[in-house]
This record gives structure tokens, sequence and C-alpha cells, in this order.
């Protein structure tokens, strides 16, 4: 072998072993597109108990039960107040669209109007029913409305991370950056971290069980911490069913009048 | 003996609710509320009132019944139990049968009623307790079909339920349309009879970007006509005598309303095409006291969200068509009415002012109200209602400015 086919098989392997690191480590937008992409199920229906524990440790708590479908123009939801009781039937039903930059249908039903009522869904940095998530916390944020970068690794809770950077490229955005822990066996966010625009830890969410059902990773609890407020929201996501089979006129007015 | 009447219905609502509430499928809730209030003119208590709202239900499978018995207690009486709702229903694969009472509410206007023709409202208090309680509930049955997002409703009321005009004599008793005071005959009710039923259909499409509902009824007008059946005439005086007949008559009316987002304002609208209607007018150009006119009105508004705040605003108008000169309503009658409302600490606290502006002549009326929620099951409110203005719909109550505060426990 000459010395010219030498040079050309070291430059091949290092080429191979680029290739081979480069598949190794995704970028951060790959990765936050992975998580984005993660199968979600069909459709997946349970009950929702939110606790809120305002400063002082006292608690609150909302019951709900949340209905979620994906369908060809996108994804619909529909959740009924089921406690306290000066809410409960009190119904709200969203629909998200996958064209970018479309806004949200949203919609009310108050039993005391017995109305249904067409609501603004530009609010999405206001407070979920007086909780630390915002109606934006709670959504699925497309990955091309940030800046993605891996900035390291870490364990969470025995799990290996990539520990992902996001800024937002809208500058007016409710946070200047937030940090995600995305477990690279399950694709799921464990941790996330939101900062203010001063650039100040503003609040902490960790996801605390997590389950395969039906071959879709459900976030079973999960807790919001506000730490500048000293407040948090814990969520608990029970009898949860995956792919059910739920036809996409369940979510309608009249469902939202009568329940779930 | 009415005491008595009213104990024997407490007591059978409890027994009611206690066996409902160990019952699978069944559910007690309701609220009990106390509040409180007093002129701003001259401090007097024009308003000290207990209610005990109970709303009773019970599901098997398609079937249910809901019933919505509730107890006042007003200035010191206690009064005979109201039924608000009591029906039951049947829900099939694609339509809903419900029958009984029932608060039927169409429209998508926050305080207005233009196309919520089916309900009658309870004005004894003109607009001054909440939106939820001027609602009344009618007798009958109705049938949903649905189809997707589309919906069609079909309404008939056998028998005829009138609006609640404000008592002879009461602070909100509204002036009298005559020259003279008169002397009232008997009302002139529809019987019950087949013949004198009420119809409603209207047609509803809930989808992306804006909402549609199409609607037309046939159905006795919620307040009476006046008929003048005598009158004693002066030359030189004018009408010193007038006798009238309050008779309750049929009319119709077709109508929409329609909502859709554009970008981050809902904007909304909803208008209606009245049949004949009778308007008061003068007795000696009109004899039996009234002409009949059709009628439009009309409103468009929009909400939108903001730095924590919600924000509302509507334009309405009443328009009579053909209108003459000697009627005593206007041809055309424009109010505005503009909501504001915000919530602080963690949703417990929530601010809000509901405002209605008549145009012409200038004259308001100002709802601010502050709730808060004490604990998930108690809250504490604290209100007012504001007449500004000397004539108008409501210019005319301007002496009647109050505030009002109370308590409310859910369960």
């Amino acid at each position: 072998m000459n010395a010219h086919a030498n040079r050309v098989l070291v430059l091949t392997a290092a080429l191979f072993a680029a290739i081979a690191l480069y598949a190794a480590e995704p970028s951060g937008t790959e990765i936050m597109q992975a998580v984005y992409d993660r199968p979600q199920g069909k459709d997946v229906q349970g009950n929702l108990t939110m606790t809120l524990v305002d400063s002082k440790g006292k608690e609150r708590v909302r019951s709900l039960r949340q209905v979620t479908g994906t369908f060809a123009s996108g994804e619909k939801k529909l959740m009924v107040f089921l406690s306290p009781a000066d809410v409960r039937g009190t119904s709200f039903m969203n629909w998200s669209y996958d064209e970018a930059g479309r806004s949200d249908d949203q919609w009310i039903y108050l039993p005391a109007l017995k109305r249904v009522k067409r609501i603004s869904s530009e609010g999405r940095g206001d407070s979920f029913m007086g909780s630390d998530f915002t109606y934006d916390d709670l959504g699925d944020r497309h990955p091309s409305e940030d800046e993605h970068r891996v900035t390291g690794s870490e364990s969470i809770a025995g799990e290996d991370c990539w520990i992902v950077e996001s800024v937002p490229r809208d500058p007016k955005d409710l946070y200047s950056r937030t940090v995600t822990w995305v477990s690279k066996k399950t694709m799921v966010g464990v941790k996330r971290e939101y900062y203010d625009h001063r650039g100040a830890l503003l609040k902490t969410l960790t996801i605390s069980k997590l389950e395969s059902i039906s071959d879709v990773w459900v976030i079973l609890k999960t807790e919001m911490r506000n730490v500048q407020k000293n407040t948090s929201t814990r969520i608990e996501f029970s009898e949860v069913k995956v792919n059910s089979g739920i036809p996409e006129d369940e979510f309608t007015e009249r469902a939202m009048t009568r329940g779930l | 003996m009415m005491k008595s009447r009213v104990l024997w219905a407490l007591a059978a609502v409890f027994l009611a609710a206690a066996n409902l509430a160990g019952q699978e499928g069944a559910a007690v809730n309701g609220y009990a509320r106390t509040k409180a209030g007093a002129l701003l003119e001259d401090a007097s208590l024009f308003l000290s009132e207990t209610t005990l709202d109970l709303r009773l239900s019970y599901r098997s499978g398609d079937a249910g019944f809901f019933a919505n018995p509730v107890l006042y207690e007003r200035e010191g009486r206690t009064e005979e139990p109201v039924l608000r709702e009591a029906y039951m229903d049947f829900r099939g694969e694609s339509f809903d049968l419900r029958l009984g009472k029932q608060q039927i509410i169409w429209g998508k206007g926050d305080g207005v009623f233009i196309t919520d023709i089916v309900s009658p409202k309870d004005l004894s208090r003109f607009l001054v307790p909440d939106f939820e309680e001027i609602r009344g509930a009618v007798t009958g049955a109705r049938l949903d079909l649905y189809l997707g997002s589309h919906a069609l409703e079909l309404v008939w009321l056998p028998a005829f339920t009138p609006g609640t005009a404000p008592a002879a004599g009461s602070l909100w008793a509204p002036a009298l349309p005559f020259p003279v005071t008169p002397t009232f005959e008997s009302v002139v009710s529809p019987g019950l009879s087949l013949d004198n039923g009420e119809y409603f259909a209207r047609y509803s499409f809930l989808g992306e970007s804006f909402d549609l509902a199409v609607m037309g009824g046939w159905f006795w007008n919620d307040t009476p006509g006046y008929t003048v059946t005598d009158k004693t005439f002066v030359p030189g005086v004018g009408i010193t005598a007038l006798t009238v007949r309050p008779e309750y008559y049929r009319t119709a009316a077709a109508g929409y309303a329609a909502s859709g987002a554009l970008g981050p304002v809902i904007l909304k609208s909803e208008g209606a095409f009245y049949g004949l209607r009778r308007y008061q007018g003068n007795p000696m150009i009109y004899p039996d006291g009234y002409a009949e006119k059709y009628s439009l009105q009309y409103m468009a508004g929009a909400d939108a969200s903001a730095a924590g705040f919600s924000f509302g605003i509507q334009f309405i108008q009443d328009l009579i068509l053909d209108h003459d000169p000697d009627l005593v309503d206007p041809e055309l009658k424009t109010t505005m009415t503009f909501v504001a409302a915000r919530t602080f600490l963690r949703d417990t606290l929530t601010a809000e002012v509901f405002t209605y502006l008549g145009l012409d002549p200038l004259n308001a009326l100002v709802k601010p109200k502050l709730t808060w929620d004490a604990t998930d099951a108690l809250e504490f409110f604290l209100g007012a209602y504001l007449f500004l203005g000397d004539e108008g719909d409501f210019g005319r109550y301007d002496s009647n400015d109050g505030v009002y505060l109370g308590a409310k426990f859910s369960f």
C-alpha cells in the first residue's frame, strides 16, 4: 500500500468517524424536533387533578376530565371541570392547527349562563386557572419558534439526558430562554427551567412519573414551581386511556354543554 | 298557612336531595347566598335576600333528570319555593330530547337579548341582578339533532310563560306610556290550548374560525301591549281618564348570531327582524292606543384580552320601521356596552365592570363588582349599580344608585 493509498484510508476513516459522532450527538434542533414529533397517541383521555400551593403552603385543588384527539386538521382538546363546586360543569375546548402561525380556536361553556362562547386564544401567557402554568406551558410549542443548542448531558433520576437551551426567536416571548433536560431513552423533557427577561430563573418544571401506555409515553405527575413567588402547581393525570378511538365529533358544542 | 307550605316544600326537597346524594349517577349541588343592598341616596336598605339554590340531577344511561328548586327569603319574608327548572332528557346517538321546564338561551351578545327569544326575562329589578338570574324558564319540548359540528334545535312550548315586569310602585317601575294614569282591566293571556303553542327553530354551526346560528320563532310577545278600551277627552284639557287592557299578542322573529376570530380579537354580531309588535302611542291618534310596526335590532361587537385584562365592546341599535312621530318609543335607539375584567391573586380576586351606555339621550348604567374567593367554596362579593343621566332607559333610575355586598357558599 503506497503513501497515497494510506492517506485516502485515513481520511475515509476520519470521515466515517465524524459521521458516526454526528449521528450520536444530534443537534439541539433535532432533539427538540424529536420531542415534538414523539408519538402522542391518536387520542388520550383521563382525569386531571391540579393542586395549587401558595407561598404559605395552603392548597387549592381543581379536578377536571380531559380528552385530546389528533385529526387531519390538528389537535382538539376538551376539558370539563368536575370540582370545585362553583366551576363544576364549566368546559373549555381548544382546536390547534399544524399550520405555522395559525391561532387556535377556543370556546368556553359556563353552566350558569348556559351558553358556549368563543374566546380569544391570544392570552397564551396568562395563567391557566390561577395555576403556575400558562396556557403556553401546557401546549406543544413548535421547535421552529426557538433557536436550540445542546449545552451538555446529565443524568436525572437515573435517566441520561441531553441539556438543550432554547432561545425564542421572538424577543417579546414570555421567557428569555428555557433549558430542557430531554431523556435520551423516551425523548420526553423530564425537567425544564424557564428564565425571565432579566435572565433570572423564574420557574422549574419537573416530571416525576412517566408511563408507557399503549406504546405512548404519558406524563402522569408533574410539578411547576415558581421560584420567585415560592408557589407551585402539581398536576396528576389518572385513569388514562390511549387510542380508544374517540371520534372527531366528540369535540363539539354538544360535548361542551353536556360534559364528558 | 304559606309558611307551612314552604316548610313542607323545604323538607321534601331536602329528603329528595339526601336520597339522591347516596345513589350512583346522582348529584346534589347548588349554593346558599345572602346579600344586602342599600340605596346611595338615603342609605335605605332595599335589598335583604337569602337564597338556597339546589341543583339535583340523576343520570341512568341515556336518560336523566334535573331539577333546580330555589328558596328565597326577602326582606324577612319567606317566599314560595320556585322551581326554576325541572326536566328530563334522553340522549340518543345523534339527538337529544328534553321535556319539561327549562332555560333555553340563544345569542352571542353579552347583556343583550336580541336573538335570545325563547326564555322570558325577569326584569322585576331591571338589569341589576346577574344575567343568569334575569333569564326565566319555559315549559315544553326541545329536540336537538346533530351532525358533526352542525346542530338543529326545535322547540315547542304548549304553554306561554310571560316575562316579569317591575311591580307597580316598586323602585324599578317604569314610567307608563300614557298621558294620565290609566285604569287597568284584567290581563288577557293566551289560554291553555294547542292553538296557542309557541314554536322556535335554530340551526347552529361551530367551526374553524367562525360560528354561526340562524333562528326563527312564532310566539307570544313576552310583554303585553295595552289596548285602550275607554277614554275621557275634555276639549281644551285633553284626556282626563283612560282605561286600558293589557293583552299578550302573537308575533314572530327571524335572526342570526355569528362570531369569529380575527387575530387576537373575537368579532361577534347578531341581529333579528321582528314581526308586528305593538308600540304605544297617543290615544287621540291611535284609537286602540298603539300601532303595529315591524322592527329591527342588531349588534356588532368585539372581545379581546391583553395584559391580563379581558375587554368587550358592543354596539346595539333598535329600529322601528315605518315609524310615526306619535309613538312613545323613538324610531332609533342606540346603546353600547363595555365590559372589562381582570383576576388577581391567582384567580381568587376578580374585578369587573359592565356598563350600558345609551347614546340618545346620553345615559348609563355602570355595574362594578369585586369577588373574592376566600376558599374554593366560599366567596364574598361587593358591587354597585350606578345610573347616570336624567332620562333614557338608564337615566330614569338616577335616584336608584345602590351598593350591595354578600357571600355565597357553593357545594
